[in-house]
């Protein structure tokens, strides 16, 4: 009984999921795609009701008209041929067989460092690790905290 | 001929003729929560009253111009009448891509200068290279110098040799100003306060407060500390958008280190946060970004090129980009390469006055360069050249 007493932390880590690895990678990779994005929010504009058919909305409503039949054939142009995300031009661009350097081999390569660890609530330098998702945590206060709040957010 | 310079990043577009000063410009489009239907295209930004969950539309993804709607309808502005009034037919474009641009969207550059504005004749190239010829013009007795320039989307590291770029030598960290203030929202959303939304609020608050450390841990235990001996906490008071037009941190004296303040304002309290952001140019690894940091991949990226030359390098490393702007930066960074490069080279790390702008200063001096006009494709050439001639011209 007293045994059992002492170990309770790791009997209720053993009881709760347990993230493996591939799970925990992707969580991350998710986090730092987060930290990519232009907005959080969605375009105000999207949130009114959808206009009728024929107004996309101009950008500057005084141009005459010439000029602006002029500027929508160029738009058709070039939305047919240049209407490429990131990830696709990175395709075509076929990188893994051009000649070094080239746009991935200039990646700076990973550091010979050992990593630091952080505290995932507050941020201050951490000595524990969460035994279900693996993120970092400072003190019992914090891993309530984490437990709560994050801890097995963004797992699919 | 006038000469336009236009240093396109993804964020501003630093913008000028060669004769005239320099214009930062966002180089993006807005849509603000209180004039739903108006889209705000660079510098209309100033006509929003209340800027606070603003919209962002932006050309440019992971630092490669990829929307062209956006950046026409932006150039279109820039170069209009209501702001730099371009005679195409009879002016010269300077225009900056970054490194190991794709081939589409260089093919697609050349179209749009030559073939829809039909400037008289364009030079594309690599911000560095104006940074370097900036660099050179001033101190003309160097052969060598090392461009770090951290802008919006990533950090380069570029080594110039007699104005010639050394491409084995580029690296690439995959950290820039956006992810700082992206991650700052992130951490200040889970902490305080749900900011997610005001990306523009936030990114001032970075400009205001974020600092890089010059001894990490040391700080780390004093943003732990409670009351008066917290000299790194900070209570930033953010803007309402009607009696307080732009946040600022509380003067120290009138700050209340217990208890809450009684002006009703709202306030972000800032300790770690201050400079765990910054932190990540230095040490991608603390979010998860398998990456060298800055030192770490500038003393990677100059082993990489002949040893005779590596000296020279230490010696003339020249900082652009907004980052650069955080206090401390140069000193920290000075400091790390020291303890990381044999003790008999000398390094030496240059902080202009401008970093932002250093590179447009450059192509200014580029353009009054007596070789200007052999470096430049004109238009008659493109007509019977095709993208080959700027292909061969341009050292891209």
């Amino acid at each position: 009984m007293v045994l059992e007493k002492k170990g309770s932390a790791r009997v209720e880590a053993g009881q709760r999921r347990v993230l493996d690895e591939a799970t925990r990678q992707r969580r991350l990779t998710r986090q730092l795609e987060a930290l990519e994005k232009d907005n959080f929010q969605d375009d105000p504009l999207s949130s009114l009701p959808p206009p009728g058919p024929t107004a996309r909305l101009p950008a500057f409503s005084e141009t005459e008209e010439p000029e602006k039949k002029k500027r929508k054939t160029r738009g058709d142009h070039f939305k047919q041929r240049f209407r490429k995300n990131f990830t696709t031009l990175l395709e075509e661009e076929n990188l893994s067989e051009k000649p070094e350097p080239n746009y991935l081999s200039a990646t700076a390569p990973p550091s010979s460092l050992p990593p630091r660890h952080f505290c995932c609530v507050c941020g201050f330098p951490s000595h524990y690790t969460c035994t279900t998702c693996g993120g970092r945590y400072c003190s019992t206060k914090c891993l309530c905290t984490h437990r709560e709040t994050r801890c097995l957010k963004w797992t699919l | 001929m006038a000469t336009l310079v236009l240093d396109n990043g993804a964020y501003t577009a630093k913008i000028g003729y060669s004769q005239e000063k320099v214009s930062v410009i966002p180089n993006c489009q807005f849509r603000s929560k209180t004039s739903r239907l108006k889209t705000f295209t660079a510098n209309q930004l100033d006509e929003i009253k209340d800027p606070s969950g603003l919209f962002y539309i932006l050309p440019f993804q992971k630092g490669y111009l990829v929307n062209w709607d956006v950046q026409r309808k932006v150039w279109d502005h820039l170069f209009g009448k209501e702001m730099f009034k371009v005679e195409f037919a009879d002016t010269s474009i300077i225009i900056t891509e970054p490194y190991f641009n794709f081939t589409s969207i260089q093919e697609s550059m050349n179209e749009i200068l030559f073939e829809e504005y039909q400037f008289q004749s364009a030079l594309r190239t690599n911000t560095g290279f104006l940074s370097a010829h900036h660099y050179f013009h001033n101190k003309p007795s160097e052969l060598c110098c090392l461009v770090v320039d951290t802008g919006f989307s990533f950090t380069h590291i570029s080594p110039y040799c007699r104005s010639r770029k050394m491409k084995e030598g580029i690296r690439r960290i995959n950290v820039g100003g956006k992810l700082l203030t992206n991650h700052l929202k992130e951490i200040i959303s889970y902490r305080q306060l749900h900011v997610m939304d005001e990306t523009h609020v936030i990114n001032q608050v970075k400009e205001d407060v974020c600092y890089v450390s010059q001894q990490f841990y040391m700080d780390m235990e004093i943003a732990q500390m409670k009351g008066e001996e917290n000299t790194v906490m900070r209570d930033y008071v953010l803007p309402d958008f009607s009696s307080i037009k732009k946040g600022f941190c509380k003067p120290r004296e009138e700050m209340v280190f217990s208890g809450k303040y009684k002006t009703g304002e709202q306030i972000l309290r800032l300790a770690n946060e201050r400079f765990a952001v910054p932190e990540i140019l230095f040490h991608p690894s603390d979010i998860g970004i398998q990456e060298m940091g800055i030192p770490e991949a500038i003393v990677h990226s100059i082993q990489s090129l002949p040893e005779e030359m590596q000296p020279h390098f230490y010696q003339n490393i020249v900082l652009t980009g907004g980052n650069t702007l955080l206090p401390g930066f140069r000193e920290r960074l000075e400091a790390e390469l020291r303890s990381l490069v044999p003790a008999h080279l000398p390094v030496s790390v240059l902080l202009p006055a401008n970093p932002i702008c250093y590179s447009w200063e450059g192509g200014k001096l580029l353009a009054h360069h007596p070789d200007y006009d052999e470096m430049v494709v004109t238009r008659e050439e493109y007509e019977e050249n095709g993208h080959c001639i700027c292909e061969e011209k341009f050292d891209i």
